[in-house]
C-alpha cells in the first residue's frame, strides 16, 4: 500500500494518508515530543442522513429521526461485553459523538495505543443488537434528549434552524424525540449500520504520538475488506427562502439569548470550504470586537463578551450565525442589517481585512500545535471532501476581491432569522 | 516533560519557567490568588475583566483586539475560578513563535509589552477605571451572574456548592452575587485592582519553546516596585459534615430533574480519595456509571467528583422526577458497597489506568503544564506526573476502603420542574 505524505506549504507540517486495500481512508499525523495520540474512527453518516438506497435497493429507506444517535448509543456493546469494559484494560479515555453529517469514535492515550487501536477497529466492525439491549437504551436516550431539550443554547440553534429549512433534516434534532426513537428497533439499526458502517464510507485518523507503519500493521489485521455498496443519501428539495423571520420561546435564562442567522445556497467540496471561508473573513470583518458596529453594539449595551459568529455548513446547508444574550435582539437584528447593507455598498474595511486574515492564519498555526485539533482537522477534510491543509491554502490565496464577493452573493439579510429564547 | 523550575522574583510572587521545544507559542499567565470572600469576588473580576480588555495604550476591547489581530491572533484570556476557599484570577496572552510571522515582527516581544500595561499600566485615572472597560466588564459580569442558570447541570451542581459549603469561603461565587456586582463602583474596583497587585498570592507562569529571559526580568522589575507583602496561605481547608444533611429543593421551568448529592470527608489522603472516587463514579466503567446508567437505565449521566482543597465529593445526574428517590437510593448503594469493599483488584487497576493516561497527557497543551505546576504550587509540593502516579499507585485496597468510609452525606440538591 502506498503512503502518501501531505506537505504544508505554509506551516510546514505533514501528515500520511493511505488508501487501504480494505476500502478506508486512513489519515496519520506523526507529531514530535507529544505524548497523546488522539485516533478517530469516522463514518459520513449523521443526523441528516435519513433516506438513503445502495445498489441493491429498488427504493430509497427513510428511517426514524435520531436513528445514527442511537446506532452509535448501540455500537459500544459487543455480544459479550462493552467497548468501555476493553478501553478500561488500556487506560484510554474512550468516547463517541454523531453530529449532523457523521459519526466518530475516538480515544485519547498516552500509553498502549495500539491496543486501543484495535478495540476501536474491533467493535467498530461488530454490531450487536437485540430487542433487549435497544429496549435498554431507549430510557438513557430519552434522559439524554430532555438534558438537551433543557439546553437554552442548543434550543435557539434548532428554533432557528426549523425556521429557515423548510425540508432539509439539518432541522431535526440529531438524537431524535422521545417518539421517533421509540421506532427504532434492531433490524433498522442492522439496516443503517450495513449501509453506512461500509469502510469505503469511512475513515480513520491518528494523530500524535503514532507510528504509521505500526498503525498500518494493525489496520492489515483487522479491517474487513468491503464491497463497494454504491451508496447514495437524498435529501428534499429545499428552496432557497427562509419560513419566518423570527422565532421565540420561554425557557429559564438570564439575559435573552439569540442566534441570528442568514441561510445560503449550498455547496459541496473545496467551493464551499473555500466559501465557507471567505464568509467567515467577512463575518468576522462585521462583527470582530476590533470592528465599529462591535463598539456600537457595546455603547448601547446591546451585546456582551458572549457575542460571536460562526460559519455552519454541511450536506445540503449553509448558514452564517451571529450568537450571543442580548437585552433587545431585534434591535441588535436591526443593527447588524443595517451594518452588512453598509459594506456591501461601501466596501469591507481595508486594514479589518489584513488583520483579520493575519488573526485566523495565527490561529491556524496555533492549532497545528494540538494533537485534538489536528486529528478534529483531519477528519473534517474527509467529510467535506477536501484536502488536509485546504485550509490554509485557501487563506494564502484569498483576496479582498473573492471576500467582497461572497460579501455580496450571501449575506442575504432577506434570508435572515432571528431565533430568541427569553 | 519540559524543564521546570520556579523562583520567588518578589514577596509572594512565584516566576515559573516552562520549556518545551515542540510548542510553536509562548504562553505567559499570571495568577493572583486572594480570599473569596462574598463582598470582594465581584470587584475583583470587574478589575481582572478591566485588565484583559484595556489599557493605557489600547483603551478599549476594540482598541486591543485590533492590535492582537495584526499580531497574529494573539489572545489574551482572563479567566476567574474558584480554588477552595480562594480566588483566582488569571490574566494571560497566547501567542504564535516569532518564527512564524511573515513580516519579521516581534510578535512575542510586543505581545509581552500589551501584557505587562495591561496590569501595571491599565487605563485608568484619577484612582478610578476608563469608563468603556468598566461599564463593559461590569454589565459582562452581571450577564455572566444571571446566565448560571442557563446550564442546568452546571448550576446544580453551584447551588450544591453553596449549600454544602454554607458559612465558608468556598460557598461563594468567584464572580460574586448579584447586588454586589451591580453596586461595584469604577473607584472600587480600581481599589481591588491595587489590592490584588499588593496582596495577592501571584504566580506567573511562562510556557515556550525556548527561554525568554526579558519575560522573568520585566515581571520582576514590575512587581519588586510594588510595596508588597510576603504572602503564607493554607489551601487546602476540609470542610466539616453537617450534623444533619441538608435537603434543598428548587423548582424552575425544566424537563429533567437535577440531583446533587455532596458528601464530606476529613480523610486528608488525596491519592486514596482520588482513586476512591475514580472507582466510584469518575469512569465510563465506574459504579455509578455501570449501574445508575448502564444496568438501571435512570439517567445519561451519573457522575462523581472530588475536591480536594475541601475534600468532598460530589454526585450529579439528570433524572426523571418518578426515579429520584430510587436514584438516591441506587447512589448510596454503590458507596455502601465501597465501604465495604466490594470492589476488586481489576476496578483498582483499571482506575489507576485511567488515572495514569490523563497524567501522562500532561504537557501536551501549554495550559496542561500550566495546571499541573499550578497543582504542585497549592499541594506546597513538586511532583512530576510520574512521580504523582507513583503516589497513586501506592494506595492500598485499605486506604480505598478508608476513603470511603470517611464520607458522610451533607447535603443534597434536587431541581424539579414546575
Amino acid at each position: 500500500m502506498e503512503i502518501q505524505e501531505i506537505y504544508c506549504a505554509q506551516t510546514g507540517d505533514k501528515c500520511n494518508y493511505i488508501k487501504h486495500a480494505s476500502g478506508l481512508d486512513i489519515y496519520i499525523c506523526e507529531m514530535n515530543g507529544f505524548s497523546t495520540t488522539e485516533a478517530l474512527f469516522g463514518t459520513k453518516y449523521g443526523s441528516i442522513n435519513t433516506m438513503f438506497k445502495t445498489k441493491d435497493d429498488a427504493e430509497y429507506t427513510v428511517v426514524p429521526e435520531g436513528i445514527a444517535h442511537f446506532l452509535e448509543h448501540k455500537l459500544f456493546e459487543n455480544e459479550d461485553c462493552d467497548a468501555f469494559a476493553l478501553y478500561a484494560k488500556t487506560g484510554a479515555n474512550a468516547n463517541a459523538y454523531t453530529s449532523f453529517d457523521r459519526t466518530c469514535y475516538l480515544y485519547s492515550c498516552s500509553d498502549n495505543y495500539l491496543e486501543s487501536l484495535k478495540i476501536l477497529l474491533g467493535f467498530v466492525q461488530s454490531p450487536y443488537f437485540t430487542k433487549e439491549t435497544v429496549d435498554k437504551e431507549q430510557g438513557i436516550i430519552g434522559q439524554e434528549i430532555k438534558m438537551t431539550n433543557d439546553n437554552p443554547g442548543w434550543r435557539v440553534l434548532f428554533n432557528m434552524l426549523r425556521s429557515m429549512y423548510h425540508n432539509h433534516p439539518v432541522k431535526i434534532d440529531i438524537a431524535g424525540t422521545v417518539e421517533s426513537i421509540a421506532k427504532i428497533d434492531a433490524e433498522l439499526l442492522y439496516k443503517c449500520y450495513n449501509t453506512f458502517y461500509n469502510l469505503h464510507n469511512m475513515v480513520l485518523v491518528l494523530a500524535g504520538n503514532v507510528n504509521t507503519e505500526e498503525v498500518l500493521e494493525v489496520a492489515d489485521e483487522l479491517l474487513k475488506p468491503c464491497e463497494d455498496i454504491e451508496l447514495e443519501t437524498v435529501f428534499p428539495e429545499e428552496p432557497y427562502e427562509i419560513i419566518e423571520k423570527e422565532v421565540y420561546e420561554h425557557l429559564p435564562v438570564g439575559m435573552p439569548i439569540f442566534n441570528i442567522g442568514i441561510k445560503c445556497a449550498p455547496l459541496s467540496g473545496y467551493e464551499r470550504l473555500k466559501a465557507n471561508m471567505e464568509c467567515y473573513i467577512a463575518g468576522s470583518i462585521i462583527s470582530d470586537p476590533s470592528a465599529p458596529l462591535y463598539q456600537k453594539l457595546i455603547e448601547q449595551n446591546l451585546i456582551n463578551s458572549t457575542f460571536g459568529y460562526e460559519v455552519f455548513d454541511g450536506d445540503g446547508f449553509f448558514t452564517l450565525i451571529f450568537s450571543g444574550e442580548s437585552s433587545d435582539p431585534k434591535k441588535l437584528r436591526d443593527m447588524l442589517t443595517e451594518e452588512i447593507e453598509r459594506v456591501k455598498k461601501e466596501g469591507l474595511d481595508r486594514q479589518l481585512y489584513d488583520s483579520i486574515k493575519k488573526s485566523s492564519y495565527g490561529e491556524m498555526v496555533m492549532e497545528s500545535n494540538n494533537t485534538e485539533a489536528v486529528a478534529s482537522n483531519l477528519i473534517s477534510a474527509f467529510m467535506s471532501e477536501t484536502m488536509p491543509y485546504d485550509q490554509i491554502k485557501i487563506l494564502s490565496e484569498m483576496t479582498y476581491d473573492d471576500v467582497m464577493a461572497a460579501l455580496n452573493t450571501r449575506f442575504d439579510t432577506k434570508n435572515l432569522v432571528l431565533s430568541v429564547i427569553e | 516533560m519540559a524543564n521546570y523550575s520556579r523562583k520567588v522574583i518578589a514577596d509572594g510572587v512565584g516566576y515559573s519557567t516552562i520549556i518545551d521545544p515542540k510548542f510553536k507559542t509562548n504562553k505567559v499567565q499570571v495568577m493572583f490568588i486572594t480570599d473569596l470572600l462574598k463582598e470582594a469576588a465581584a470587584e475583583n473580576a470587574i478589575a481582572v475583566g478591566v485588565m484583559g480588555s484595556s489599557n493605557c495604550k489600547y483603551k478599549n476591547i476594540s482598541e486591543i483586539t485590533a492590535k492582537l489581530n495584526a499580531l497574529y491572533g494573539a489572545t489574551i484570556n482572563v479567566h476567574v475560578s474558584k480554588q477552595g476557599d480562594y480566588q483566582k484570577l488569571s490574566i494571560g496572552v497566547t501567542s504564535i513563535h516569532n518564527r512564524f510571522a511573515l513580516e519579521g515582527e516581534d510578535i512575542s516581544g510586543e505581545v509581552l509589552e500589551i501584557l505587562l500595561d495591561c496590569i501595571f499600566n491599565p487605563n485608568a485615572q484619577n484612582g478610578e477605571f476608563g469608563n468603556e472597560p468598566f461599564d463593559f466588564r461590569k454589565k459582562d459580569l452581571l450577564d455572566t451572574i444571571d446566565a448560571e442558570i442557563n446550564n442546568k447541570r452546571g448550576y446544580a451542581v453551584l447551588q450544591a456548592h453553596r449549600k454544602a459549603f454554607l458559612n465558608e469561603n468556598s460557598g461563594n461565587s468567584p464572580y460574586g452575587d448579584k447586588e454586589t456586582a451591580g453596586a461595584v463602583t469604577s473607584a472600587q474596583a480600581y481599589s481591588a485592582y491595587k489590592k490584588l497587585l499588593s496582596d495577592a498570592q501571584v504566580e506567573i507562569y511562562f510556557v515556550g519553546s525556548e527561554e525568554d529571559p526579558s519575560v522573568e526580568e520585566k515581571m520582576k522589575q514590575a512587581f519588586s516596585s510594588l510595596e508588597r507583602k510576603s504572602v503564607s496561605n493554607e489551601f487546602v481547608a476540609l470542610s466539616p459534615a453537617k450534623n444533619d444533611v441538608c435537603r434543598y429543593e428548587e423548582k424552575l421551568d425544566v424537563k429533567q430533574c437535577k440531583m446533587v448529592m455532596a458528601f464530606k470527608s476529613d480523610n486528608e489522603d488525596r491519592y486514596a480519595m482520588k482513586l476512591m472516587n475514580t472507582i466510584l463514579g469518575g469512569t465510563p466503567f465506574s459504579k455509578l456509571f455501570l449501574n445508575v446508567r448502564e444496568k438501571l437505565s435512570l439517567c445519561y449521566y451519573c457522575a462523581a467528583a472530588y475536591t480536594p482543597l475541601k475534600g468532598a465529593v460530589f454526585i450529579d445526574c439528570g433524572i426523571e422526577e418518578d426515579n429520584i428517590e430510587k436514584t438516591e437510593t441506587e447512589i448510596l448503594n454503590q458507596l455502601e458497597e465501597m465501604k465495604k469493599g466490594n470492589f476488586s483488584q481489576e476496578d483498582i487497576d483499571n482506575s489507576l489506568l485511567s488515572i495514569a493516561n490523563s497524567l501522562k497527557g500532561v504537557g501536551d497543551t501549554p495550559s496542561s503544564y500550566i495546571n499541573w505546576y499550578y497543582g504542585c504550587f497549592i499541594h506546597d509540593e513538586v511532583l512530576t506526573p510520574a512521580q504523582s502516579l507513583e503516589r497513586y499507585s501506592s494506595v492500598t485496597r485499605e486506604q480505598i476502603i478508608d476513603a470511603a468510609n470517611s464520607l458522610k452525606l451533607d447535603t443534597v440538591y434536587v431541581m424539579k420542574g414546575e
